[in-house]
């Protein structure tokens, strides 16, 4: 299949005015995400209540798929469309372990390293920055990421399990593209919406719905779709009126909402979550779980977790990789990655 | 370098659109809390140049008319307006990460495009400045003729070199405050040896003269007077426009050596 290799161009902007387009296709789902709130039901629940309720859900997504994905995978869409139901079968009786659904890589890391030199001061920083390193104020580096390799494909939900500093934020900033690695490449082809700082990257100076156009225009979203967007968004957010007051003057749960209402406002090929992810109060934070459930549910979303409990991971995630002190120690079967992390954390005591 | 400079090129180019954007973004936010807005823009420039009307012309007497006949005024204008920009630039424009911090490490967004949503927003203005400054050009009963058609020229002259001056700066002014202080230093020398305010030919030490050649200002401020003003080709003057040249040159290859061994890493210290 190769429905998004047309995409894997070195140009960002092109890349995202062809990712948004296929987006365009489907205005129900991104905009009004609680219209789907009955039939997902029990959705709402946390852990075990997942299972069943993926099967209504599951081919209601499915069966808009042949319709949005018009432009950019004519040639993939044959396929995709046969084997669907035989997924879906599979995900009704069981949680939904995602796995891949077809052999195109979406992340793909090559040895990648990044290494971070420590300075005492600013100064010492910028010199450093032309090779200026003396003793006593360049204090070493750290390897967040230490010549890690993994493929993800398309469709799968893989867990990355470790402690504090084991290097997976850092692993998956650079997915999102605002960290560039410092030796290795990394490789990310669709569109990566990542719930990791929802906070970040609003003008607080600017009203809710200034930052929520600003932030459209940011990432290349026509107008026309980003106002078709936008009330998805406010309504999701449960903002009201305050959504023309400026964002200085928004509580630090109305920021997260409105955080996290951009970020699953349309279906990304590439979801990142944090599990640490607290948003709002409890009605709200079920609320965007069950938005969260909505995309991962769709077999051609790839979901990357960050997580250190189990419960979740097992919900969703068919693999695991355990990262320790930026190396990769295990890569494989989720059960087998959570236990392999089990045994390290007890050594660690 | 070479992979630089097409990096460079090709970002600006992919997010030229964006860039646009978030200029007028940029200046929406400075209008912002202010009921008379965009307004602001204007009145600023209006009173400096009314002032150094005032002190030239009618407290030092040094007011002079001009060869073709222009107005003192004028002069002064078509000096004054231009390096509205340029100040903004060395005081902003080499700043520009520090003001659009989640570009930077929150959202995906090329680093060099970031100094360009900078110069736009600053160029808007500059146009705005430029169209009033071409009614008072009018009013005062100036010809339209061909020396006129150095304007845009000089506006894109303009607009790249302070960029290039941007992208250069504004990522070693992310790693250390000092670079954004020592432009707010040298805005001031910058700006009093230059054209801007008196003639350079009157200086008559030629040492002095031969420094204020490579100071940018200098070309831009006589560029702007040539078409606006003396009705001269700005290379009548190769003195000048080699100056400018060297400065150029100079600046374009500190910047990409800057953006080769900073692109990366900004991103991480900011």
């Amino acid at each position: 299949m190769s429905s998004n290799s047309e995409t894997n161009t070195p140009m960002p902007a092109v890349q995202q005015d062809r990712d948004w387009e296929q987006v365009a296709g489907k205005p129900a789902a991104a905009s009004a995400p609680e219209e789907k709130a009955p039939a997902a039901g029990s959705l709402a629940e946390e852990g075990a209540g997942s299972a069943k309720p993926a099967a209504p859900a599951g081919p209601e997504n499915i069966a808009e798929k042949p319709a949005d994905k018009k432009k950019p995978a004519a040639p993939a869409k044959k396929p995709a469309a046969a084997k669907k139901p035989a997924v879906a079968k599979k995900a009704a009786p069981k949680p939904l372990n995602k796995t891949c659904v077809s052999d195109e890589v979406v992340v793909r890391f090559d040895h990648v390293t990044k290494t971070y030199n420590l300075f005492k001061n600013d100064r010492a920083r910028l010199l450093g920055l032309f090779n200026i390193k003396r003793k006593g104020s360049y204090l070493g580096k750290v390897d967040a990421s230490n010549d890690l390799s993994f493929e993800i494909k398309k469709g799968e939900a893989v867990a990355f399990l470790g402690r504090n500093g084991a290097g997976k934020s850092t692993a998956l900033k650079m997915i999102t593209g605002v960290t560039a690695p410092t030796s290795g490449t990394v490789t990310v082809n669709g569109r990566v919406s990542a719930l990791l700082e929802l906070t970040a990257g609003f003008d607080m100076k600017l009203t809710g719905r200034e930052n929520i156009d600003l932030r459209c225009q940011i990432m290349g979203i026509d107008k026309d779709l980003a106002k078709e967007l936008e009330p998805g968004i406010i309504d999701f957010a449960e903002l009201g009126v305050y959504i023309d007051q400026p964002m200085r003057s928004y509580s630090s749960g109305m920021r997260a909402r409105l955080g996290f209402a951009f970020a699953v406002a349309t279906k990304p090929d590439i979801l990142i979550v944090d599990e640490a992810l607290s948003v709002g109060d409890v009605t709200f934070k079920r609320k965007c779980i069950k938005r969260i459930r909505e995309i991962m549910m769709d077999e051609n979303v790839t979901v990357l977790f960050v997580t250190h409990s189990n419960a979740t991971a097992r919900e969703f995630c068919s693999r695991g990789i355990v990262l320790d002190h930026g190396t990769k120690l295990f890569d494989g079967k989720l059960d087998e990655a959570i236990a392999f992390y089990d045994d390290m954390t007890k050594e660690g005591k | 370098m070479i992979e630089t400079l097409q990096q460079i090129v090709k970002d600006n180019w992919g997010w030229r659109k964006q860039i646009a954007n978030l200029a007028v973004f940029d200046l929406k936010k400075k209008a912002r809390g202010a009921a008379l807005g965009w307004i602001w823009f204007l009145i600023k420039p209006a009173m400096y140049i009314g002032c150094f009307w005032f002190a030239l012309s009618i407290g030092l007497r040094s007011g002079h008319g001009t060869e073709s006949g222009a107005p003192y005024i004028l002069w002064l204008a078509s000096g004054i307006v231009p390096w509205f920009f340029m100040s903004e630039m060395i005081t902003s424009g080499c700043n520009a990460l520090r003001r659009y911090p989640y570009l930077v490490n929150k959202i995906k967004f090329p680093i060099s495009a970031i100094s360009s949503i900078c110069t736009g927003a600053a160029l808007i203005i500059h146009l705005i400045l430029m169209a009033a400054l071409m009614v008072g050009y009018f009013a005062c009963g100036m010809p339209l003729d061909l020396y006129l058609l150095q304007l845009p020229l000089a506006i894109f002259l303009m607009f790249v070199f302070w960029n290039v001056f941007s992208i250069l700066l504004s990522p070693l002014s992310a790693l250390s405050k000092d670079v954004a202080n020592l432009m707010k230093a040298i805005s001031t020398p910058l700006f009093w040896l230059s054209g801007v305010i008196f003639n350079m030919e009157n200086v008559g030490i030629g040492w002095i003269q031969t420094i204020m050649l490579f100071n940018p200002v200098t070309f831009f401020g006589k560029i702007y007077r040539a078409a606006l003003v003396d009705k001269v080709w700005i290379w009548e003057d190769p003195a000048v426009c080699l100056g400018f040249l060297a400065v150029f040159a100079v600046c374009f290859v500190l910047m990409l050596v800057v953006s080769k061994r900073l692109a990366k890493d900004v991103a991480d210290v900011l």
